[in-house]
């Protein structure tokens, strides 16, 4: 089951730090990344907002330099083109690199205690990959006739020639071809490794939550990222080589047509999947955390598990719950509102079980704890205002409205930020082997928690309201006029909350260099990864360890009154 | 006194052009120039707008219920279990058979109140309202062939003869005259790209796809004016493919409408096969 086979440490600089198949030095590579990317796409929602609340006035700061022919102000074109890559990157480049990429890299060997990855060669590939799809997609912003402008879900026909002559639409799909290769190849890395590389001892009942949460992404991932994949290939063999698979045979001169509604199908059946392939993870480090920052066993461990992996196989049937007004016969409508609301069964075992795992405990309010909390209200938020989209009755008047998008950014992205925030500074000082500062953190949670949950409360009050997402300028129909207060207040709380990062970014690269020494176990935390030195060294463990109990021994009664924890590799006493 | 001199100077900033005039007029501007706020959509004009409105609010209270309860039970032990000296956590792995019950048993009846509950409502709506699209032959319906394109919308009726491709075809451009008090049953397909075919007031919604026919209808019970909207992205210019939804009392209606059929066909040309683009209602 373990890998014996050591190669040297590599000594020079390209080897190590660049082209390094260290998985520790890869999960900081996806890291810094994936941070990078979350700044570019949080910008471009700055702007988004800045156009929303004042339609027409020039960007300040630097309009003049992104939009010089219009002196600054966003041209409805460009518009199109910032919500769009604003989703496409935020997604694949910001949330799939941070979460999955950094945080499986860093969490999968370090907690099932293995030296590196089962395949390291391909988790460099992998990361590579990711960095060649993230050139294409900001490559495609500059060429001619346009950059990529028919939305994240880039539905044909308006994604096809027909719809969309730039040829940044292309590399748009080229783009997230690769980010998808990119993704498969650390799922396949992700599975085998939790399969293969388990220490003795570490049977799948004593795996860290999070570990479980980022197997079952994984899963998600080498099932479904394909299906997208061959959606964008498609896209771009009508774009590139006139085939007609998404373009009706009435919108063309002779031939035989396809239908745009094909698409549709492959995109979401990909398209839902991958909401839990960004939530997975956050909740597996959130069902850990709880325990690790209460003290006290997570709550109904088996159930969690089960709860998760029934989201992962019900994630895959209930797509149809984005098409309600594209036209599905009744009897698929009926069927796909019933079966996402069974989905809801899951969420409510894994909602009871965290609420449990707090009920009694020993509370450490730190960053990453408060963080993994916010999960709880931030999720609760979005999960319940599911209900309404789900129930076609209300979803035929929110769909397509901002209820939409309050309730998908509460659940998929601010849920997976916040889940990713609490991993950064939980792992940072293992990391880094710098402690970051509590005072700065404290505060860039408050800072971020209160602003988010304003900005998506009003896209509800809006989004029952009627106003239409994906609007250039609510204020020239006399019917979304009377709304544009709404706009005003949910941009001036999303610059506060777009504010709040620079503290997080300060903090991060403050402690990066000059922090506080990290202890080796600064949170008294069990499993495996907190056994390690810090720095961890290369290779991880001097000897594979093995595993004597599970990962949330917390207070129990037999390790008596001076400790409430134990390693993973200790035996319980008696 | 003297520490605001001091900070005054500081805050210069913000009347510099860059950054305090865009500032200024987003706060108070914009916020000013709204004077009639509205906070809801308005009143359901349609006969099955209730329907949301009864949904949404059951679901709304469902729903604030189960989060107050989510809150509550996350605020008691931050308030109660913090961390301090002497005390420690509960131990318990929520193992036991008791455990394994409560978890089913309180997720099985959150289903039920806050899912099936809804469901079984969002049902009989879907089978007796917005699925239920009239029957084309009654000649109580009114028909309208919706074409849509970046970015107008084509609405075609069949004027006084009832029929469609016929000379007398009224066709309106962003625009579209209905009667009050009688079901409005839409064919809809597009030219270019999808499209979505939205009437806030009258809570309807429904994708315009090229390549086939998709069906919707309301209908509506306010006479008056009323906004159409295109809601699915559609290009740039999206959000300016709007348009008027005119709601007649039946006699008002029947004037209007002899008057536009007989304006078509004088302005009728059976040469121009690019104009006729009405198919044929089928089932």
């Amino acid at each position: 089951m373990t890998s014996d086979h050591i190669h040297p440490e590599p000594t020079t600089f390209l080897k190590k730090h660049v082209f390094s198949v260290d998985h520790k030095v890869i999960a900081k590579q996806f890291l810094w990344f994936g941070l990078v990317w979350l700044g570019i796409g949080g910008i471009m929602a700055m702007m988004l907002r800045w156009q929303l609340a004042n339609p027409g006035v020039p960007v300040p700061l630097f309009g003049k330099l992104l939009f010089p022919r219009t002196s600054g102000v966003i041209d409805p074109a460009s518009y199109n083109t910032l919500f769009t890559m604003h989703g496409t990157i935020m997604i694949f480049l910001g949330l799939t690199p941070a979460m999955i990429g950094a945080l499986g890299n860093w969490s999968i060997p370090l907690m099932i205690g293995a030296r590196d990855m089962i395949f390291p060669t391909l988790n460099m590939l992998s990361f590579w990959t990711m960095v060649m799809g993230g050139a294409v997609g900001f490559y495609s912003l500059f060429v001619p006739l346009g950059a990529t402008e028919a939305g994240w879900t880039g539905y044909p026909t308006l994604s096809t020639t027909v719809g969309a002559v730039g040829q940044g639409e292309t590399l748009w799909a080229i783009a997230v071809f690769l980010i998808g290769a990119s993704s498969i190849m650390g799922g396949i890395n992700y599975i085998t490794t939790v399969i293969r590389l388990r220490c003795p001892g570490m049977h799948w009942m004593r795996l860290p939550l999070t570990v479980w949460g980022l197997f079952l992404t994984s899963i998600l991932n080498v099932l479904f990222i394909p299906v997208i994949g061959s959606a964008m290939i498609i896209l771009v063999l009508d774009r590139v080589f006139g085939t007609t698979f998404y373009v009706p045979a009435s919108i063309m001169s002779g031939g035989t047509g396809g239908d745009p509604i094909l698409y549709q199908h492959l995109f979401w059946i990909f398209g839902h999947p991958e909401v839990y392939i960004l939530i997975l993870p956050a909740w597996g480090v959130v069902c850990d955390l709880l325990s690790f920052f209460a003290r006290k066993p997570a709550f109904g461990y088996r159930a969690s598990v089960g709860a998760m992996v029934a989201v992962t196989v019900l994630s895959a049937v209930v797509y149809g719950h984005h098409m309600f007004t594209t036209g599905l016969s009744a009897m698929l409508g009926e069927s796909f509102m019933l079966l996402t609301m069974i989905i809801s069964v899951p969420a409510e075992v894994l909602f009871f079980n965290w609420l449990h795992t707090l009920w009694k405990g020993n509370l450490r309010l730190t960053t990453p704890m408060l963080f993994a909390m916010s999960v709880i209200f931030v999720f609760g938020l979005g999960g319940l205002t599911g209900i309404y989209l789900a129930t076609i009755g209300t979803d035929i008047f929110l769909h397509d409205t901002y209820f939409v998008v309050g309730h998908f950014h509460l659940t998929m992205a601010a849920s997976a930020l916040f889940g990713t925030f609490a991993a950064v500074y939980f792992w940072f000082p293992k990391m880094f082997g710098r402690m970051m500062s509590e005072r700065l953190g404290k505060l860039h949670f408050w800072l971020s928690f209160v602003p988010l949950v304003i900005v998506f409360c009003i896209m509800f009050i809006s989004g029952y309201a009627g106003m239409p997402r994906r609007y250039y300028d609510h204020t020239s129909t006399e019917y979304l006029r009377p709304l544009q207060h709404l706009n005003v207040a949910t941009s001036v709380a999303a610059f506060l909350l777009g504010a709040a990062q620079l503290i997080f970014v300060y903090n991060f690269i403050k402690s990066r260099w000059w922090g506080e020494p990290a202890p080796q176990n600064p949170w008294e935390v069990g499993t495996l990864d907190w056994t390690t030195e810090t720095p961890v060294p290369h290779y991880n463990f001097k000897t594979i360890p093995v595993v004597q109990c599970g990962p949330h021994e917390f207070s129990n009664p037999v390790l008596g009154p001076d400790t409430d924890w134990i390693y993973q590799t200790e035996k319980l006493p008696g | 006194m003297s520490m605001l001199k001091a900070i005054l100077p500081s805050l210069a900033f913000l009347r510099s052009r860059w950054l305090g005039c865009p500032l200024a007029l987003m706060l108070t501007s914009t916020w000013a120039l709204a004077q009639d706020k509205r906070w809801g959509p308005g009143e359901a004009a349609s006969d099955y707008g209730y329907r949301f409105h009864d949904l949404f609010w059951l679901i709304t209270i469902l729903v604030s219920v189960a989060f107050a309860l989510v809150v509550l039970l996350l605020a008691i032990p931050v308030l109660r279990d913090r961390e301090r000296p002497g005390h420690r956590a509960s131990f318990d792995h929520g193992k036991s058979l008791h455990d394994k019950r409560l978890t089913a048993v309180i997720s099985i009846v959150t289903f039920i109140i806050l899912d099936a509950w809804v469901l079984v409502i969002a049902m009989q709506d879907l089978r007796e309202a917005y699925w239920a699209i009239p029957d084309a032959e009654d000649p109580q319906t009114y028909r309208v062939e919706v074409l849509a394109q970046q970015w107008a919308w084509n609405f075609r009726a069949p004027g006084v003869d009832g029929e469609f491709g016929t000379a007398d075809d009224i066709i309106t451009i962003n625009e579209l005259v209905v009667p009050k008090d009688r079901p409005v049953s839409f064919n809809m397909t597009s030219k270019d790209v999808i499209h979505a075919l939205f009437l806030p007031e009258m809570r309807m919604k429904r994708d315009v796809n090229p390549g086939s026919i998709n069906k919707t209808w309301f209908r509506p019970i306010t006479a008056g004016d009323f906004t159409i909207l295109c809601a699915e992205l559609c290009g740039f210019a999206h959000y300016q493919m709007s348009g008027k939804l005119r709601v007649l009392e039946q006699g008002l209606f029947n004037e209007w409408e002899a008057e536009a059929s007989k304006l078509a066909s004088t302005a009728f040309d059976a040469d121009d096969t690019e104009a006729q683009w009405a198919w044929d209602w089928e089932e």
